[in-house]
């Protein structure tokens, strides 16, 4: 009994120190970061501007739209609503159709060889295709996002329904239960986690690609902005950008944490 | 046996084979019967530009040129970042001092997806080959680096305590038990990290850069070409399904012992 | 007792896959109430066989009756208890337990007080909310025991269903379900390679050939529950069941 507390106690006192560890080495970091900029101007603030500069520009970057034309919120807002659409939508056709071809196996032996055929292209390949098709507005962006999420959460959703044990089969299926049944009440809670894991990869596959398409051709949104920085050399609006895509992406992939846990309770803590 | 044609082994092929048929049917169809066809090329089209492309220059180079200009780059920055991840990865999963002074920019990194590195890379890098390998490296890096410490870690603990009672040191420990253990975690790692490293020189190329099949594409959209967009993705669905799996394969021949390979 | 009414009807039974002939010609009844166990060697087709009654399998040729009609797992209330371990993991104790009541419709009051009368039988009531990964193997095992008497079938199907459980638990298990038939009356079919555990359950006990399965000998164990297994007249039917089943 003492033995185990004090074990833990000096597994408490090493995590601390760890802590410790880390902070010092953050420090350490960002001083090293302001000595080569602000501190010694050795790095020109054209390459790389300074912590105090970044963290500035961070904050008048809510209300001041120069030099690019809007606020970081506007552009945020915009890539988010253009990424949330096409998800919604990649979402409810990905999941339906993952579904079908994994317990349909006629179905799947002919929507496969498709699938397979579309699968190794990455979703923003398809950005030339669907400018050049719908020009560079919502729709474009929107139709590539709604692939790359599609792709992702359709593979996901596959491969969870056809982990279902057989043996669950026929439990339902010895109770008289219909393949309907059987399909809603047992392979797709055993897909659940597969599903939950396919939603994650698919949003951050999602916010990836409307940077990459916003980068090549836009006039508004987060990766627009930091493009434009780049041609006006203010690289302290390209780190602002960085660091709310970065965020963004963390608070979202957090937000379906979230909704994961709620739908998988008494699954988790597996692991 | 009354063995259904469902049952039989020509079920796949033939259904695969109806089924991409079908595909490229509705598709000629659809563009040679409305007005889609000003817009889009029909399969015919496309993969007749594609193979022609294999003689004809599109720039610089033909289609192979431009695909052996990507392939380099990724074969080259994805070599780097994997050599450098398993080093990094297996390092901190062993000194856990060193995790804890380098796990912060990593978590801080981590989030902020390679693409979206291209501005700032060109601001460093220039226009040149430096700044796709950074993109690439940043691509394949934290994968490999995060499934070398997953590996690391995951280290079955009896092993371990088996190994110490027979007086090994954490050295030899480390050598002889925690690197092969964590070499299926590397695999599935470098895997990952190939195929985003395949995208991200595809949008590297395509943001900025005067050959390459992101190029093909990007300058396909400029002068409104779509069979050349179309005959760019064909190449880069073909590779990109050649690529994982090459690692397949490597993965099957190499990790012969080990479950996840089957 | 009602024993006489045939309850389960097995003609000419076989079961062939690919070139493969499992069960050859397989006839045989059970009568209602009764507890049957099925013995065999390892791989004999046991499973082929209880599969084929739940339609898991469609024989090749031979019909089952149940009833007297075709036996359907939509229209007969069968319940199947498998060898390996078959509880829902994204459910409840309660709710896996509920799950083939609620597969046959049955309104939500019922289904509760059934539910919590078996769990309390089954001894779980307290771990009515628990999920599977909590409990040992052999609560998860008496889960699925009470997953399938809950719904009172008339045809209750064991494969091997203690075969992976240490002796002791098995006994305790074994006991409860000898328990749990003599409460309900549900006519059991009991596949087990294990002699001792068919001649300590079984009211007849049915003994297979080796690959292709044929029915090779039936027997009566007439001895009271609870059986004692070194009483020389179950040491004796014992032996006689394995000089039957050791025919190489």
């Amino acid at each position: 009994m003492n033995e185990d507390i004090s074990i833990d106690s000096v597994q408490k006192r090493e995590k601390s120190g760890y802590i410790i560890i880390s902070l010092i080495s953050l420090v350490i970091g960002i001083f090293l970061w302001w000595l080569f900029t602000e501190g010694l101007g050795t790095i020109s603030h054209k390459i790389m501007p300074g912590p105090i500069r970044v963290f500035q520009s961070f904050f008048s970057k809510f209300y001041v739209s120069a030099p690019d034309g809007a606020t970081l919120l506007q552009h945020l807002g915009s890539s988010l609503q253009i990424t949330l659409l096409g998800y919604v939508i990649g979402v409810a056709i990905g999941i339906p159709l993952g579904i079908v071809m994994a317990w349909y196996p006629k179905f799947d032996l002919f929507a496969r060889p498709v699938f397979d055929l579309l699968r190794p292209i990455p979703g923003i390949a398809w950005i030339p295709v669907m400018i050049v098709l719908f020009g560079i507005g919502l729709l474009s962006k929107g139709m590539v996002v709604f692939l790359s999420v599609f792709v992702a959460i359709t593979i996901n959703t596959y491969t969870g329904i056809q982990q279902t044990k057989s043996v669950h089969k026929w439990v339902s299926h010895t109770f008289g239960a219909s393949n309907i049944y059987t399909l809603f009440h047992v392979a797709i809670p055993t897909a659940l986690p597969m599903l939950m894991t396919g939603l994650r990869v698919a949003l951050g596959a999602a916010w990836t690609t409307i940077i990459a398409a916003e980068l090549l051709a836009s006039t508004k949104g987060i990766g627009f902005m930091i493009q434009q920085s780049r041609g006006l050399f203010r690289p302290d609006i390209i780190i602002v950008g960085m660091i709310a895509i970065g965020i963004t992406g963390s608070v979202l992939g957090w937000l379906l944490g979230l909704l994961e846990k709620r739908v998988l309770k008494g699954r988790l803590s597996k692991e | 046996m009354n063995k259904t044609f469902w049952e039989s082994k020509w079920a796949k092929p033939i259904s695969a084979f109806i089924s991409i048929f079908g595909f490229l049917l509705i598709w000629h169809i659809g563009v040679n019967s409305s007005s889609l066809g000003e817009l889009m090329p029909g399969p015919i089209d496309v993969l007749s530009r594609f193979v022609g492309s294999f003689s004809v220059n599109i720039g610089q180079y033909t289609i192979l040129g431009h695909a052996l200009w990507s392939l380099s780059r990724v074969a080259i920055a994805y070599s780097v970042a994997s050599f450098a991840g398993v080093i990094c990865g297996l390092a901190m999963g062993r000194y856990p001092k060193f995790e804890a002074a380098f796990r912060p920019y990593f978590e801080i990194i981590r989030p902020i997806p390679p693409i979206a590195w291209i501005p700032m890379a060109i601001l460093w890098f220039g226009l040149g080959e430096l700044t796709k390998y950074f993109l690439i490296f940043l691509a394949a890096f934290s994968n490999v680096t995060l499934n070398a410490y997953t590996g690391a870690i995951s280290v079955d603990p009896e092993l371990i305590g088996a190994a110490r009672m027979l007086g090994a040191s954490d050295n030899q420990i480390f050598r002889t038990i925690t690197i092969p253990a964590s070499v299926p975690h590397i695999f599935a790692g470098m895997q990952i990290s190939l195929s985003s490293s395949w995208a991200t020189v595809v949008a590297a190329e395509m943001v900025r850069s005067s050959e390459g099949i992101g190029w093909m594409i990007v300058s396909g959209m400029e002068i409104n070409n779509m069979q050349q967009i179309l005959a760019g993705i064909v190449a880069i669905g073909l590779i990109g399904y050649g690529l994982a799996t090459f690692m397949r394969f490597l993965e099957r021949k190499l990790l012969v012992w080990n479950e996840r390979g089957a | 007792m009602s024993k006489n009414i045939i309850k389960l009807e097995v003609k000419n039974l076989c079961k062939q896959f690919g070139d493969l002939l499992v069960l050859d010609d397989i006839s045989f009844n059970v009568n209602k109430g009764e507890f049957l166990c099925i013995v065999g060697p390892t791989g004999c087709g046991k499973t082929t066989f209880i599969n084929s009654i739940t339609k898991l399998y469609t024989p090749t040729s031979g019909e089952i009756l149940l009833d007297n009609e075709i036996v359907d797992p939509n229209k007969h209330n069968i319940a199947y208890i498998f060898q390996e371990e078959s509880t829902m993991d994204w459910l409840t104790v309660f709710q896996n337990v509920e799950f083939g009541l609620k597969v046959k419709k049955i309104p939500k009051a019922e289904r509760e007080i059934k539910v919590n009368e078996y769990l309390e039988i089954v001894g779980l009531t307290e771990f009515k909310d628990y999920y599977p990964r909590e409990l040992s193997a052999s609560m998860l095992q008496r889960v699925s025991i009470a997953r399938a008497f809950v719904t009172e079938p008339d045809l209750l199907l064991m494969d091997e269903p203690y075969g992976q459980l240490d002796i002791e638990l098995r006994f305790k298990l074994e006991d409860e379900l000898i328990n749990l038939w003599e409460r309900t009356g549900t006519t059991v079919l009991f596949i087990t390679h294990n002699i001792e555990e068919a001649v300590y359950l079984a009211e007849n006990i049915m003994i297979l050939t080796n690959k292709p399965a044929k029915v090779k000998s039936r027997l009566p164990v007439n001895l009271q529950h609870p059986r004692d297994i070194a009483d020389p007249e179950f040491v004796e039917i014992r032996n006689k069941v394995t000089e039957l089943i050791r025919w190489w």
